[in-house]
């Protein structure tokens, strides 16, 4: 099977190794830099993942599925994730997941035909000080409200 | 030794025994679903809470060790509010299809229902569901019936030696499952179903063919290899359903290969020749044996006994042969390649080995010589139980078989005595470290197959004027 | 005049900008490392003593008294011991460890060197949770600039201490906070909790002695080596609990923040109305919960209680990591409890019974309540659940779940009443 994960992947992996006393360990690791450089983690990948450290592919998505980051379906190229627990909810987040829904024409958890927007909600993301907060890819976006989200969503390309 | 107290009675206990088990010692029940003496002990369920003199948690029985003086309650207010509590939590999700659930009589979640449950529910909510993905030949998965309680995966992991069965998501959206429909890649498959509490996995070998409470059981030994695991035959109407595991310790544990546990088919095998031939057509006890007995009579005559038989049976076989055939072999087969106990080893890392027989280390006793290479003979007489593999006699125009043959095996033979499996006899067989354990007689005889005894008996004082009483 | 307060002595608010991030800042300015040299000059057990008086409780959630953890630790294992720290802050309400790992990264890096050294550990690992990426990035970044300076690595100092530290990422899962489910997802595993015992000090991560300890607490050594455990001790306004303490102020309020005041030496009303400047819009106040979304929800006449471990615990709820979060009188309990509830069941493991049912359960039944199909039995039957998975659960997370819905429905029963006699909709 042709590998799917890059040269970079396994130098970063080969790194990281003396960090820990199992291979196993690099589980997390490897999984995040796999999503990083493919933005979703397929069979394929947790394959490839599970014969580089040495385990069975089930125990990968095992893995893999306990954890809310990692995308085990393609997401559009700009993962809106905003967050809806105590604080942000408080703070009138679900005004905000409304109003993104109907601007981006999905519903939580869709993806936009265009590939472009993918929408969740979050829970707690540690930012309650800054409510509402929403994650945009990999970075923070705090002090979020209506306005605020236009002008993201502005940014990306969304018109009106 | 130590003590400690459960219910009010002074227990002794070793070092690291925990509460379930000491409290099994003195006949009482500490009910449990997660709980299982071969696997790593993960306090899941919560069924097994106790309570503890002087700890202000309930404690669960399967992860705390009994201690010096210890007091525990297992029947308390508390604990049985608990049990209580658990059974309803469990049962919020699962279907109660036990009319339809091949585990029901032997399900673990009914009975302790039956027993620590309450009889009503107080739940109105929708039932989670899942779809079920295939999970190959042997198992078949009902997700809508777990209990979380992962016997199976730890089975897996720590047993098989194969992390194939896992739980994918998480909470309540928990699956337990292979990954992407694969088929379980272990042949130890068999015993998802038997450590399963519930009908969430079951054999596909055996299910919807009975009741588990019509089955009879009788205590044997798998006949598959020469490690000699115990088991049971579950029958009814003379008709084996499946067989299991029976727990020893030094030997096979809880478990069971597929191999061996699915090995039982032969018996009940349709084209397996259960009444007389002569050539290709059926025929009469007396014409049979009168064939057999003519086409070696006067000639060089080769006995070639498996080391599928019995101890019993190998020791009237060395006493027949010289009366029948005086100065005749009487050689042992069974797996190719391991003709002695010498070669015989380990095939895996949990219980298979190599000698595919269940006796050969019997017949090593006995004195009887394996077969090397085959003598030059004018006529054979092979004998065997049903599992040893027949060596090759293509090309000999007088071979008899005496035991259990199918058709295709048994399609060059002059003459075919049907004998008896290792399901249909009583007997001992000697396994590979030297231990004897008995072979327990489960069903009759199918169809006209004698016990090798009586066969020999036959043969020996069969006359003209006997013929019309056989 | 609302704001951080400035009539006692602080660790960190002071340094709490972008300027103080560099190790150039910590060590001109912060005194940067020079505790860790003081250490190495002490015996392990001298380390720990002074930890000890200074009466600093885990700033985690659950106020452990960090130098009795650290005392648990075998000073002789066949097994490579452990330092980890636990940078999941997850319990939502919960920001204060992601302005240290922002602002102060090496008073972390610094606590964790003293740390490892009292305890003999080689090896430490922060565990910080996988959306934190900016924050992960920079103590990366100064754990490099403190590898290149000898403050990391082989023979720390000349001390002949070695101590490697590594970023780990989690990836989403609030039960990592736990620490043993923690642990598992160090070891590459699902976070689920361990049984216990053993407990960490005696089998941690990948077998060997470990201790977890929160991102503050390990903050503040330092500071508690350089001044003596006896001044940290005095920081604090109760006999138990020594130091500053962070607290998460967020919701209905006018400046929420990351604040920092004495432990024991507010009141929430003085927390709310005094450095938060009051109620946001100066709506009545309606509720507040004190300890993070875990802890059972406090009404507006109970916030006289002071603000450290025991008092709260005294009223029925729980400081916890000091994350409050203030509700105001428009805000609707069922609604909100619906919210809470919905997120334990989400982060709810699955692995014991009373947590992974009975999550899910509550959350079903207060979303029938909240469309109009609840029944006044109803509420019987969620305190019920509370009741059988209190206290049953493998790990604290049912605990968790249970308090704040049976604290709801015990305090702002009329609300779901409402509901379900149908004069409310949701």
């Amino acid at each position: 099977m042709a590998k799917v994960l890059s040269e970079k992947f396994y130098a970063e992996m080969k790194k990281l190794e003396p960090r820990y006393p199992t291979k196993v360990a690099l589980l997390l690791p490897a999984l995040h830099a796999a999503q990083d450089e493919l933005g979703w983690l397929s069979s394929e990948t947790m394959e490839e993942i599970g014969s580089y450290i040495g385990i069975h592919p089930a125990q990968v998505k095992e893995v893999a599925s306990f954890y809310t980051m990692y995308n085990l379906k393609p997401v559009g190229k700009y993962h809106l994730k905003i967050c809806t627990n105590v604080a942000c909810c408080l703070r009138g987040a679900y005004d905000v997941v409304e109003h993104t829904e109907k601007k981006l024409g999905i519903k939580v958890g869709q993806t936009t035909p265009d590939k472009q927007f993918t929408l969740h909600e979050e829970e707690c993301l540690g930012a309650c000080g800054t409510a509402p907060a929403m994650m945009l890819n990999n970075d923070y976006v705090e002090n979020l409200d209506i306005r605020k989200m236009d002008e993201v969503l502005a940014k990306l390309g969304v018109k009106g | 030794m130590p003590k400690c107290t459960i219910d009010g009675r002074e227990v002794e206990f070793k070092a690291g025994e925990n509460l379930i088990e000491v409290a099994r010692k003195v006949g009482i029940e500490v009910p449990y679903f997660c709980y299982h003496p071969a696997l790593t002990v993960v306090a899941q369920c919560r069924m097994c809470a106790v309570e503890v003199e002087k700890m202000p948690k309930l404690q669960t029985a399967c992860s705390t060790p009994a201690a010096e003086g210890m007091v525990v309650r297992t029947n308390s207010e508390r604990a049985k509010q608990n049990q209580k509590s658990i059974m309803e939590f469990l049962l919020i999700n699962h279907p109660l299809d036990c009319p339809i659930c091949d585990k029901a009589g032997e399900c673990d979640l009914q009975d302790n229902s039956y027993k620590y449950g309450d009889a009503y529910m107080r739940t109105s909510e929708e039932r989670r569901t899942y779809l079920d993905l295939d999970m190959g030949p042997v198992i078949k998965k009902n997700m809508n019936r777990c209990i979380h309680c992962t016997r199976c995966i730890r089975f897996g992991t720590e047993v098989a030696g194969i992390h194939e069965m896992v739980a994918v998501q998480r909470g309540n959206n928990t699956e337990i499952t292979t990954i992407d429909g694969r088929p379980l890649e272990t042949d130890y498959a068999g015993n998802y179903a038997d450590i399963c509490p519930t009908g969430s996995l079951t054999l596909k070998d055996f299910r919807f063919h009975k009741r588990a409470w019509m089955l009879k059981k009788t205590a044997t030994v798998c006949e598959g290899c020469s490690k000699g695991c115990n088991m049971e035959i579950h029958q009814d109407n003379n008709v084996i359903h499946r067989t299991v595991p029976r727990a020893n310790p030094e030997i096979n544990k809880y478990w069971l290969c597929d191999e061996g546990r699915f090995n039982y088919h032969y018996v009940v095998d349709p084209k397996r020749v259960t009444a007389p031939k002569v050539g290709a057509e059926r025929s009469t006890w007396h014409a049979a044996v009168a064939e057999a007995k003519a086409r070696l009579h006067g000639k060089k005559v080769v006995v070639l006994a498996g080391t599928d038989l019995t101890l019993e049976e190998a020791k009237l076989l060395q006493d027949f042969v010289p009366k029948a055939f005086p100065g005749s072999a009487l050689l042992h087969f069974g797996t190719p390649g391991i003709e002695t106990t010498a070669k015989d080893a380990p095939a895996d890392k949990i219980l298979k080995r190599k000698s595919k027989t269940s006796n050969l280390n019997g017949f090593e006793k006995l004195g009887i010589k394996p077969l090397e290479s085959m003598p030059a003979a004018d006529a054979i007489l092979v004998v065997r139980g049903g599992r040893a593999q027949l060596p090759k006699v293509e090309g000999l125009s007088n071979v008899i078989g005496l035991g259990v043959f199918t058709e295709s095996e048994s399609a060059s033979f002059a003459a075919v005595l049907p004998g008896t499996s290792f399901a249909e006899k009583d007997g001992t067989i000697v396994n590979y470290e030297g231990r004897e354990q008995r072979l327990r007689r489960a069903i009759t005889p199918v169809g006209q197959s004698k016990a090798l005894g009586e066969v020999l008996m036959l043969w020996l004082h069969s006359g003209a004027a006997k013929e019309a009483a056989v | 005049m609302a704001g951080q307060p400035t009539s006692f002595e602080t660790m960190y608010v002071q340094h709490f900008n972008e300027e103080a991030r560099p190790l150039a800042y910590y060590l001109a300015k912060m005194n940067g490392y020079e505790a860790a040299k003081k250490a190495f000059g002490m015996t392990k057990d001298a380390i720990i003593d002074e930890v000890k008086k200074a009466s600093l409780r885990g700033r985690g959630g659950a106020g452990f008294p960090c130098g009795m953890k650290w005392g648990f630790i075998p000073k002789e294992s066949p097994k490579p011991k452990y330092l980890v720290c636990n940078a999941d802050e997850s319990e939502p309400g919960t920001f204060k460890d992601r302005d240290i790992m922002r602002y102060t990264p090496h008073m972390l890096i610094e606590g964790m060197l003293i740390g490892s050294f009292a305890i003999g550990a080689k090896a430490g690992y922060i565990y910080i949770r996988g959306e934190y990426v900016r924050e992960a990035k920079l103590l990366n970044e100064a754990i490099d600039e403190a590898y290149a300076k000898g403050y990391l690595g082989k023979n720390v100092l000349g001390s002949g201490h070695d101590f490697d530290l590594t970023v780990h990422r989690g990836a989403g899962a609030y039960i990592c906070g736990e620490e043993t489910g923690l642990l598992n997802s160090l070891e590459g595993k699902r976070g689920e909790p361990r049984v216990k015992p053993p407990f960490p000090a005696q089998a941690g991560a990948f077998g060997g002695p470990t201790i977890v300890n929160n991102v503050e607490t390990l903050a503040d050594i330092p500071s508690i080596i350089t001044k003596g455990g006896e001044w940290f001790a005095k920081m604090g306004k109760l006999e138990k609990s020594g130091g500053t303490r962070l607290f998460s102020i967020s919701g209905h309020v006018k400046k929420p923040g990351v604040y920092e005041l004495p432990s024991g030496g507010y009141t929430l009303r003085q927390a709310i109305f005094d450095v938060c400047g009051g109620m946001l819009d100066d709506k009545k106040l309606k509720a507040v919960i004190p300890g993070g979304s875990s802890a059972p929800v406090l009404t507006a006449d109970e916030i006289d209680v002071v603000l450290d471990v025991e008092p709260v615990m005294k009223i029925g709820s729980m400081l916890g990591s000091a994350a409050i979060m203030v509700i105001d009188e428009d805000t609707c309990m069922v609604k909100l409890i619906q919210r809470i509830t919905k997120f334990y069941a989400h982060e709810s493991c699955g692995q014991c019974t009373p947590c992974r049912e009975g999550c899910k359960w509550m959350e079903d039944i207060i979303e029938r309540i909240l469309h109009g199909h609840g029944k006044m039995e109803d509420l019987d039957l969620l305190m019920s659940i509370t009741d059988n998975i209190n206290g049953k659960t493998l790990c604290a997370l049912g605990d968790a779940a249970a308090g704040p819905v049976a604290s709801f429905v015990k305090k702002f029963r009329s609300e779901f009443e409402a509901y379900i006699r149908g004069e409310k909709h949701a």
